[in-house]
């Protein structure tokens, strides 16, 4: 088992391998570890560092520092700036986001025909099988009933009261704890990221990998892919380091995030007219109540409750979320004496969020730095959307007994008594009203049977290239209306075992 | 630089009588770390909103003087009034500093006990080398 952390300055690293994956978050491990089984011999090679449990900081100031991608501080241009959460190190956003389990979809896989040329019955059959497998092996399990915690107890009554289908989660962790730590890592080691079990898997089956590892580009050789190349970085001092040269015997995975992916090719001279093209997301936004009862949402699981049966129609997912006191101390509005009045109600606070099944579509482009740039702006209709949901959100915490509603919507009150909702309806369609956040990210990379409008073919492989292949969310051709981290998983599982056939 | 960015948290989470303030938690230690640890983008980003902060009472309460040279209720209504200023620009720039203080506040030992939490375990920063 090989692992070669940041490497200073002196002399270069070179490796060779099979199979090279670049990225080893959910899409990048997934690949890895289905190639190690088939006996390939894989180079997995992360821009992060790789942190275990006892590694993990529990502050979000250490969360940020630790383990997001520049701290947290990508984000949107167009119409509002809103940020982009990205994992940036071994296991990816797997490690730190909420672990949730949601199957694909049936109808994507009719859209994704329709519309691309890609999908149909077949990759619905192939992805529902991979998902099978990983559910065994992640331990998918509901919230246990002892790490519900009452922000998700009161959501589920809630939406019991007003009559909508809804559910406690299905999520990668055995055994939670309710900790409510998942977004900075689970110390418990409970949450099943993968930097827990598949990029282990992969280096015991011989695999190797290289952390602080940013590869710079995929050497091609014509247009077979041969090759990668970078420079380390240190994760604290951001020093350059060494540089490192892996060829690779059959060809490159790439699977460098939906920010990253369309960038390294694009940078590696890949020609296609779609790279960056097609980027679209579920933005995101709260709405929170206040109880007269401690509610203590940091007390139980992260995430526990949500619900899909909006999704179709109008287009939106609810979910809990609790927000740690250090993150939500700035994400209320205000300052001062009036800030500091606010903040004495953190205990009654629940937190609730909509996450839109957004239609707009964006673009990634490079800065000059080199660092992605999303173009995109919610449209109008997205916005009404956004608006719908938050007003269900609140109609949730009137059921559940709040008794104010704090809708985080610049121009409307900061509080609202319950009889007050129905103003939500009249909030502005301005997306630079809301502070929302971009959490699930597709496209870029997009698949599709027409070269000229999409980058990859159905197995991820890239058209008009040998061996070289994208196994991300960035391949993803529309929004799914649930969280991506399971279709990820299975479409990387099952373009990796095309790929050993 | 930094004096300005203590000034305008310490502005924006001043003590209260239930709960302890921004100043009552190792500001400086906080900022040093974050000078030291965070992206370049960032810790410009927090420079330009503790500027924007100082140089906008003209904008909120019609003086032309930097937000450190206003009396203490002049200086609270300039406080409440940038937050929510509706040149987005601005807005995101204050918004920033506040996220900020938000960290260093709520990960306090002694404001984490007001809401009967447990204090964070230290944050390693270490990672794997082999």
């Amino acid at each position: 088992m090989t692992h070669v952390a940041f490497t200073p300055r002196g002399e270069d690293v070179e490796l060779e391998a099979d199979w090279i994956v670049v990225g080893s978050g959910a899409g990048g491990a997934t690949a890895a570890v289905t190639l190690a089984r088939g006996g390939e011999r894989v180079a997995l090679v992360e821009a992060g560092p790789y942190r275990d449990p006892g590694d993990y900081p529990s502050s979000v100031y250490g969360a940020m520092r630790d383990m997001l991608d520049a701290w947290g501080s990508n984000f949107t241009r167009g119409r509002a700036y809103w940020p982009i959460v990205q994992g940036a190190l071994v296991g990816g956003t797997t490690v730190i986001n909420s672990a949730i389990a949601v199957r694909t979809p049936a109808d994507i896989f009719e859209q994704w025909e329709r519309e691309h040329g890609v999908g149909g019955a077949a990759m619905a059959e192939r992805v529902a099988r991979a998902q099978d497998v990983i559910e065994q092996e992640l331990c998918v399990e509901e919230v246990p009933v002892d790490a519900r915690g009452r922000s998700n107890l009161l959501a589920k009554q809630a939406a019991d009261k007003l009559g909508f289908d809804n559910h406690y989660m299905l999520r990668y962790i055995k055994g939670c704890l309710g900790h409510g730590q998942c977004l900075q890592g689970c110390r418990e080691d409970r949450k099943q990221s993968l930097n827990r079990n598949y990029v282990p898997e992969t280096l015991a089956k011989g695999g190797q990998l290289l952390s602080c590892a940013p590869v710079e580009r995929v050497l091609l050789n014509g247009t077979r892919a041969v090759g990668v190349e970078g420079r380390f970085k240190h994760p604290q001092t951001r020093d350059k380091g060494a540089r490192f040269t892996v060829r690779a015997k059959k060809g490159v995975v790439v699977a460098a995030s939906v920010t990253r992916s369309a960038l390294l090719l694009q940078k590696s001279g890949v020609r296609s007219r779609a790279l960056g093209k097609n980027f679209r997301a579920h933005p995101g936004t709260p709405v929170l109540g206040v109880y007269d009862d401690p509610v203590d949402m940091n007390t139980g699981a992260t995430q526990g409750w949500a619900s899909t049966a909006f999704r179709s129609e109008p287009g939106f997912k609810l979910e809990t979320l609790s927000l740690p006191l250090d993150m939500l101390a700035g994400r209320l509005s205000g300052t001062g004496a009036q800030l500091m009045d606010r903040l004495t109600e953190f205990r009654h606070i629940a937190m609730w969020v909509q996450a839109c099944r957004a239609e707009s579509v964006g673009e990634i482009r490079s800065t000059l730095s080199g660092r992605p740039a999303v173009h995109y702006t919610a449209s109008r209709a997205d916005m009404a959307r956004f608006r719908d949901a938050m007003h269900l959100v609140a109609r949730m915490h009137v059921a559940a007994g709040a008794r104010a509603i704090l809708p985080s919507v610049y121009g409307m009150p900061y509080r609202l008594a319950p009889n007050e909702i129905d103003r939500i309806k009249d909030a502005p369609l301005d997306p630079r009203a809301y502070v929302a956040i971009l959490s699930h990210l597709f496209g870029g990379c997009v698949m599709g049977a027409d070269p000229a409008r999409s980058v990859t073919d159905e197995q991820g492989r890239v058209h008009g290239y040998q061996g070289l292949v994208v196994a991300d969310a960035s391949v993803i051709p529309t929004n799914l209306g649930v969280n991506p981290q399971h279709t990820i998983m299975a479409l990387a599982r099952s373009f990796a075992e095309n790929l050993l056939q | 630089m930094l004096w300005l960015i203590k000034f305008a948290m310490r502005t924006m989470m001043p003590r209260s009588a239930e709960l302890p303030g921004i100043e009552d938690c190792d500001l400086d230690g906080f900022l040093r770390r974050m000078r030291r640890d965070s992206d370049g983008l960032y810790w410009l980003g927090l420079v330009v909103g503790a500027l924007v902060f100082a140089i906008t009472p003209i904008l909120t309460v019609y003086l032309p003087l930097p937000a450190f040279l206003l009396p203490k209720k002049l200086l609270q209504r300039h406080a409440e009034k940038i937050a929510v200023t509706n040149l987005y620009l601005l807005r995101n720039a204050v918004f920033l500093v506040r996220l900020s203080a938000g960290m260093c506040w709520g990960a306090d030992p002694a404001v984490r006990a007001k809401f009967a939490m447990k204090p964070y375990a230290p944050d390693p920063g270490t990672f794997r080398t082999t």
